[in-house]
């Protein structure tokens, strides 16, 4: 990256998004205005801190756990999280049994307003083809090797419902403050292809 | 066409675009139904993906009445339909080395199934 990066030419999907852009605008069919504000707002305002303040919540409140689970998009709506790409929520959760990991196989559906934007990974074709097939062998890959014995279930996002992971709170996190348990939950660990961070390696 | 001008957007981020419908349809199957997706082709828009097409599995949740993506993306109105979360076994997709334990779910339109 760096110098190099700048005097690379521009990749291929760079130049067929800039030339869809223009066209888009040429035509009249967006204004560009409000489609700076959308990246605005989903570059800067909304992440995956949102969804980490949820689960964090969850794991120590057991009535919010429940209505969380019961009817995801209510209970995420008590933080003021609803909206775009979070219009119908429902929250899966991970047992020792039970391990869950989320997927649009058709495009990239995905819970926006829970968890910002898409990382790249989630939008190609090899995860979206290979989960469905081998949850383990992508986990894997991901870093996560769980025993054998437990079940993986794939949500395959191919509706407008859209799903977020609850993970298990880590063992050695009792006392913690919701702010410091909302510090161990990454992202990938509310996809499904991630566990949450330890307290060691957040402090590492 | 109208274009959705800058102060829309808040507006828009806050709200979505629902798609869920505050009408009655039909209830077809029951929560623990065994079913078929059917093995259809459709020239149109779908969103029964290939690999569920003539599966077997089992309805796990009743999700209420949607707007039907296969004539709402044509411009052929919301055709509002009930939708159901569906389980379906990795062996069932993936053929005999597949996991036992494992399992996809997804939703699926009151017309992809077959009981």
């Amino acid at each position: 990256m760096g110098a190099h990066h700048h005097h690379a030419p521009p990749s291929d999907v760079r130049i067929r998004v800039r030339a869809i852009e223009s066209l888009l605008l040429e035509k009249g069919l967006v204004d560009s205005a409000a489609m700076d504000k959308i990246v605005e707002t989903f570059e800067k305002d909304i992440g995956p801190r949102r969804g980490a303040e949820v689960v964090a919540h969850a794991w120590t409140d057991p009535e919010y756990r429940k209505r969380l689970l019961e009817n995801g998009t209510a209970a995420i709506g008590e933080f003021g999280y609803t909206g775009l790409q979070a219009e119908e929520m429902i929250v899966v959760e991970d047992t020792p049994k039970v391990h869950n990991m989320v997927v649009c196989t058709l495009c990239s559906c995905y819970p926006w307003t829970v968890l910002g934007l898409p990382p790249v990974w989630y939008k190609s074709a090899p995860y979206r083809s290979r989960v469905v097939i081998d949850p383990r062998g992508v986990l894997k890959e991901f870093g996560v090797t769980l025993p054998e014995s437990t079940e993986i279930r794939v949500w395959d996002s191919n509706s407008e419902l859209r799903y977020m992971v609850l993970p298990m709170r880590p063992e050695g996190t009792e006392g913690l403050s919701e702010e410091a348990l909302a510090e161990l939950i990454t992202r990938d660990s509310m996809i499904g292809t991630g566990l949450p961070k330890t307290p060691a390696e957040v402090a590492a | 066409m109208p274009t959705v001008p800058v102060e829309m957007i808040d507006p828009l981020v806050a709200h979505g675009a629902p798609a869920r419908m505050n009408v009655d349809a039909p209830t077809r199957f029951k929560v623990g139904a065994v079913i078929h997706a059917r093995n259809i082709n459709p020239l149109h828009h779908t969103r029964l993906p290939r690999y569920i097409r003539g599966r077997q599995g089992t309805v796990v949740r009743d999700c209420g009445v949607f707007i039907l993506p296969d004539t709402h993306a044509h411009g052929l109105g919301p055709c509002p339909e009930r939708l159901y979360c569906v389980r379906f076994e990795s062996r069932e997709l993936w053929g005999d080395d597949a996991d036992t334990r494992n399992a996809v779910y997804i939703t699926l339109w009151d017309r992809y199934i077959d009981d």
